[in-house]
C-alpha cells in the first residue's frame, strides 16, 4: 500500500507533472516506510538525539520516532528517500554537509518536506529530486503536501491552510532538483541561510505566498538555475541580504502571481546582494526564454532594493514589468551597476510594462542607464513611467537548456561545526531588528562557494 | 482525489449552491436546481447533466434561457443577429417590446409551434441586451459597460461593434432558422439590423466539437449545475448578486477570421504547439487524455514547458488572470470565395460568464502572448446581458425593473 510519502500520492500538479516528464516516470519505492527499531524520542521532555543509520536505518524512521525538540542526526551516506517531517520542533541535521546526501535519484518528487512548525533542516545535501529539494509548506492535506494550492480553476482560500510557523534551512546544499532547490511556501517566521542551490529549472531558492512573512534569506549562493531566487506573493517582511545570485539565467525575481493567494507581492527588503553575469549556459532553460537578466520585478510593489551590485547582465540589470493588470509600483531601486572584473549591464534599468498596467514610482539614481532613456521623466510624480516593448531590450541569444540532472555538481560547501548540540526551539520572530549589511558588496562576495566564479 | 472532490475539499464550493437554494423561494429560480435533482439526488451531491440531448425539444422557459447550457450538446447550426433598438434609451417601451418578443420566443419554440413548418425541433432562441439599453435601465447593472477595444479591433467595421440586441438562434435544422428569425423580427417591431450571419458546428458530444482549425474545442469549460452556478449564471442576491438579473449571464461575441491556410502550413507539430493540445485526440501536450487539464508546470528536464510558453491553452488559462472559467460555445462561419477573393473562414467565439472581466482580462493576455492570435483577425465584437429565463408568468425582461 502506498504510504502518504510516496511520490504517487502527491496531489494535483505533482502527479501530473510526474507523468509528463518522461525521463522521470520510473517510480521508485521511497525508503521511508520501513521503520526500524531504535531509540524512541525524548517523549519524557528531555530532547533526544536519534542517530541515522546507527539507531534508525532511514532518516524517515528516525523522524517518525522523534518527539518535539529532538535532533535527528544523520551520518555520512547516500539516502534514497523522500523525508516528511510532520512533528513540530524537530531538527534534521547531517554530520557532514557534503557527505550526507538525500538522493531523489531523478525519480522521487522531493527530498525533505516539512509541514510542521519549528522544523530545522541543516547541514546536508539534497539532490536529484524531480520537483523540490527542500520544501516547507502549510499547504497539505491527507493526500500529502503541495506547494501550489489550485489547479487554476478554483480560487484558493488560503485561510483553510494556515502557514507553517518558524522554520530554518541552514547550510543545505540543494543540487540538480527539477523545479526548485529550497522552497518555502505558505510558511512564516523562517530563515534560509548559508545554503547553496544549483541546477533547478524554476528557481534555486523560492519564497512564496505569505503575508507578514518575516523570512530571512541570507548568505546563500544560487547559481546555474533558471532563476536564482524567486519571490512570488511573499510580502511585508522578506529580507534578502548578502546573497550571491550570479550565473543563473535570471538572478532574482519579485512576482505577483494570480496562481497563488495574496497578490500583489510587496514590501520586500533586498540589500547587499551580488547579482552578476546571469548568463549561465550550464543550467536548465527558463521556460519563457528569459536570459541575461539581473532582477525582474513583475507586478511587485514597494520593494526596496539598495546597495546591491547588479552588473554584467546583458539584457537588463533590473526589469520592471506588469503581471496582467497588476503594475509594478513604488519599487525603490538603487545600488551599484559596476563591479570589479564584471562588465556593464546591457541596460541597468528597463521598463517593459504593458500600457494597461504601467509601472509607477521608480526613480533610479543618475548612475543607472535606463530604457527608455527618459525613464526618469516621471520622477517625483505619481504618473506612469514611459516604457519600451520587450523587443527593444538589448538582444541576447539564450543558449539551449541543460538537463537539470546534468548541471555540474557544486563544489564542497562549508558546513556546521558543532553538530552534536541539540538546539533550543526556533524563535517566533526572525527579521525584526535585524542588522543589514552596509554598503555595496564586492563582486567576489561568497565567490569561494561558487562553482562558476 | 478526483477533480470535483478535490475542488470541494480545497475550496468549499458548496456555498454557491447554498446561495442559490436560499434565494429560490418558490419563484422560477428553483427550476435549475429541480432539473439538477430529477434523479432524486440532491443537487449538491453530484455534477448532473444540465438538460436533454440535442434531439427533441429544448425547454424555452425556466430560470435561465435556452441555448447556453441546454441542449447539452449544442445544435449544429446557428443564425446570429444583432440589431439596434429605437427605444434603447427609454426603458418603459423597451420592456414591453421585450415582453412581446419573449412571447414570440415561447410560441416559436414551444411544443405547439407552427413555425417552422416541420415544428420547432430543438430550436432555441437566446436573447441578449447590449450595453446601451442596459445602462439606460441602470448603469450599475451587469452588462452595462461595453467591451474595451482589443488588439486589431480598430479595423472592425463600426456596424459590427456592439449593438442593442442579440438574437441567437440555434437548431439542428438550418432551414428552420431564417423562418424563425422572420417571426421574431415581426414581433420585435421596428429595429435596425446591424448584421446577421449563419454559423455551424462540427459533430460533437457535449460542448466538445472540432473547430475550424481542426482542433477539439470546448473541452475546458464549466460543467454541471455547481460549476455553471459559480462561473456562468449571474448569482442570486444571497450570493452577492443583483436579483434583477439572477439567472442571466454575460455573453461575449467575437467574430474571428482565421488564417487557416497559413495555419495549415505549420504542420501538425507546430499547430499543436500553438494550441497546447494534440490534434488527433485533444489530449494536453503535458500528457493524459482529452478530459485532463493542461499541466502548466510540467517541464522537460532541460527546462522547457511541455505546454509551450505561448500556447493558446496556457495563454487563456484562467489561473494567470485570476479570473473565472468561461463557458465557450463557439461556432464556425464561412463566407464565399469569389474570383481572387479567398472568402473568409473563422470562428464565432461565443462565451458566457458571470463577469465580463473574465473575458476582458483573458483577451488582454492573449493579445500580449498568445501565438494563436497571430492567426486571428477580429471582425465583430460585442457583449450582451443575456436576460434571465422567462415564461408566461414572468415575461422576458420583466425582472429588470423589479
Ligand atoms: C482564435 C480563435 C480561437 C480558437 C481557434 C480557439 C481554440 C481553442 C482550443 C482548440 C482550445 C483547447 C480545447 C479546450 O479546452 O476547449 C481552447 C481553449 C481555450 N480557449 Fe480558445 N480559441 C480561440 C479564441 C479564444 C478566445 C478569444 C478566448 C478568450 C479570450 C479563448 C479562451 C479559451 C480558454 C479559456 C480555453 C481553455 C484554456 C484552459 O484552461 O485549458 N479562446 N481554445
Amino acid at each position: 500500500m502506498p504510504s502518504k510519502r510516496d511520490l504517487a500520492s502527491f496531489i494535483g500538479v505533482f502527479r501530473r507533472a510526474a507523468a509528463a516528464v518522461a525521463v522521470l516516470t520510473v517510480a521508485a519505492c521511497a525508503g521511508g516506510s520501513a521503520a526500524t527499531e531504535g531509540t524512541a524520542g525524548g517523549g519524557d521532555g528531555t530532547p533526544a538525539v536519534l542517530r541515522v543509520p546507527d539507531e534508525h536505518t532511514t532518516v524517515q524512521a528516525a523522524v517518525d520516532a522523534a518527539s518535539p525538540g529532538d535532533l535527528v542526526l544523520v551520518s555520512p551516506g547516500t539516502y534514497a528517500e523522500s523525508v516528511l517531517v510532520d512533528t513540530d520542533d524537530v531538527t534534521v541535521r547531517g554530520t557532514d554537509r557534503n557527505a550526507v546526501v538525500i538522493d531523489g535519484e531523478g525519480v522521487r518528487s522531493s527530498g525533505v518536506v516539512a509541514t510542521a512548525d519549528g522544523v530545522r533542516i541543516e547541514n546536508l545535501t539534497v539532490r536529484r529530486t524531480m520537483h523540490y529539494g527542500v520544501l516547507v509548506t502549510g499547504m497539505h492535506d491527507d493526500d500529502g503536501p503541495s506547494a501550489h494550492g489550485t489547479d487554476g480553476y478554483e480560487r484558493l482560500d488560503p485561510s483553510r491552510f494556515p502557514p507553517v510557523e518558524r522554520f530554518a534551512v541552514r547550510h543545505v546544499t540543494a543540487a540538480n532538483n527539477g523545479l526548485y532547490g529550497i522552497y518555502a511556501f505558505d510558511a512564516r517566521h523562517g530563515a534560509i541561510t548559508d545554503s547553496y542551490a544549483s541546477g533547478s529549472a524554476d528557481s534555486g531558492i523560492y519564497v512564496g505566498q505569505c503575508r507578514e512573512c518575516d523570512i530571512l534569506v541570507q548568505g546563500n549562493v544560487a547559481e546555474r538555475n533558471a532563476v536564482g531566487f524567486e519571490n512570488a506573493n511573499a510580502s511585508d517582511s522578506v529580507v534578502v541580504s548578502g546573497n550571491r545570485f550570479s550565473a543563473n539565467r535570471v538572478g532574482m525575481t519579485f512576482l505577483s502571481n494570480y496562481q497563488e493567494a495574496f497578490t500583489p507581492q510587496r514590501a520586500g527588503t533586498v540589500v547587499g546582494n551580488v547579482v552578476t553575469t546571469n548568463t549561465s549556459a550550464d543550467s536548465p532553460a527558463h521556460a519563457e526564454g528569459a536570459f541575461g537578466i539581473g532582477i525582474g520585478i513583475s507586478g511587485g510593489r514597494h520593494n526596496v532594493l539598495r546597495d546591491n551590485l547588479v552588473a554584467g547582465n546583458p539584457r537588463a540589470g533590473v526589469l520592471l514589468a506588469n503581471t496582467e493588470d497588476l503594475a509594478a509600483v513604488g519599487n525603490r531601486v538603487d545600488g551599484s551597476w559596476a563591479g570589479d572584473g564584471v562588465s556593464r549591464n546591457g541596460v541597468d534599468i528597463a521598463n517593459v510594462s504593458a500600457d494597461r498596467a504601467p509601472a509607477r514610482g521608480t526613480c533610479p539614481g543618475a548612475a543607472a542607464s535606463t530604457l527608455p532613456e527618459n525613464l526618469r521623466a516621471a520622477c517625483g510624480t505619481p504618473g506612469p513611467l514611459d516604457g519600451v516593448a520587450p523587443g527593444e531590450l538589448p538582444r541576447v541569444q539564450a543558449p539551449p537548456g541543460m538537463s537539470f540532472l546534468e548541471v555540474p555538481a557544486p563544489p564542497p560547501q562549508p558546513g556546521m561545526t558543532d553538530v552534536e548540540n541539540v538546539p533550543a526551539p526556533l524563535p517566533s520572530t526572525v527579521t525584526a531588528g535585524i542588522r543589514l549589511p552596509e554598503g555595496v558588496p564586492d563582486a567576489d562576495l561568497l565567490a569561494e562557494r561558487s562553482g562558476v566564479a | 482525489m478526483d477533480r470535483v472532490s478535490r475542488r470541494e475539499v480545497l475550496f468549499g464550493t458548496g456555498g454557491v449552491i447554498a446561495g442559490v437554494v436560499a434565494a429560490a423561494g418558490g419563484t422560477a429560480a428553483g427550476t435549475a436546481l429541480e432539473q439538477g435533482r430529477d434523479d432524486g439526488t440532491p443537487a449538491a451531491a453530484a455534477d448532473l447533466p444540465a438538460d436533454a440531448p440535442s434531439t427533441g425539444a429544448v425547454r424555452p422557459d425556466g430560470t435561465t434561457q435556452a441555448g447556453i447550457d441546454r441542449p447539452a450538446t449544442p445544435q449544429r447550426f446557428g443564425l446570429l443577429t444583432v440589431l439596434d433598438l429605437p427605444d434603447a434609451g427609454s426603458p418603459a417601451t423597451l420592456l414591453s417590446r421585450l415582453a412581446t418578443l419573449g412571447t414570440a420566443v415561447l410560441d416559436l419554440t414551444g411544443a405547439a409551434s407552427a413555425v417552422p413548418p416541420g415544428g420547432a425541433g430543438d430550436l432555441t432562441v437566446t436573447v441578449g441586451l447590449g450595453p446601451r439599453p442596459v445602462a439606460a435601465i441602470d448603469p450599475g447593472l451587469p452588462g452595462a459597460t461595453a467591451l474595451p477595444r482589443f488588439a486589431g479591433d480598430e479595423s472592425i467595421a463600426p456596424e459590427r461593434v456592439g449593438g442593442d440586441l442579440l438574437l441567437a438562434l440555434h437548431g439542428s435544422d438550418p432551414m428552420a432558422l431564417p423562418a424563425a428569425l422572420r417571426e421574431l423580427r415581426a414581433a420585435l417591431g421596428d429595429a435596425t439590423p446591424r448584421w446577421s450571419e449563419s454559423c455551424f458546428r462540427g459533430p460533437g458530444d457535449g460542448m466538445v466539437a472540432r473547430n475550424p482549425l481542426g482542433f477539439h474545442d470546448g473541452i475546458t469549460v464549466p460543467h454541471g449545475v455547481r460549476e455553471l452556478s459559480r462561473e456562468v449564471w449571474l448569482p442570486p442576491e444571497g450570493d452577492g448578486g443583483d436579483p434583477r438579473v439572477t439567472g442571466g449571464t454575460l455573453c461575449v461575441l467575437r467574430r474571428l477570421v482565421l488564417d487557416t491556410a497559413r495555419f495549415a502550413e505549420l504542420g501538425t507539430g507546430s499547430q499543436e504547439a500553438v494550441i497546447g493540445r494534440r490534434l488527433s485526440d485533444g489530449a494536453p501536450l503535458s500528457g493524459g487524455t482529452m478530459s485532463d487539464d493542461v499541466d502548466l508546470r510540467a517541464k522537460t528536464p532541460t527546462g522547457q514547458y511541455l505546454v509551450p510558453a505561448r500556447a493558446h491553452t496556457r495563454a487563456a488559462h484562467p489561473s494567470f488572470t485570476g479570473s473565472g472559467l468561461m463557458l465557450r460555445r463557439g461556432y464556425g462561419f464561412a463566407a464565399p470565395a469569389v474570383g481572387d477573393d479567398p472568402g473568409e473562414t473563422g470562428l464565432f467565439f461565443i462565451s458566457f460568464q458571470r463577469e465580463l472581466d473574465t473575458f476582458v482580462r483573458t483577451q488582454h493576455r492573449l493579445d500580449e502572448i498568445d501565438a494563436l492570435m497571430e492567426f486571428a483577425t477580429p471582425t465583430a465584437s460585442a457583449s450582451f446581458l443575456v436576460l434571465p429565463g422567462f415564461d408566461a408568468g414572468r415575461p422576458l425582461g420583466s425582472t429588470l425593473t423589479a
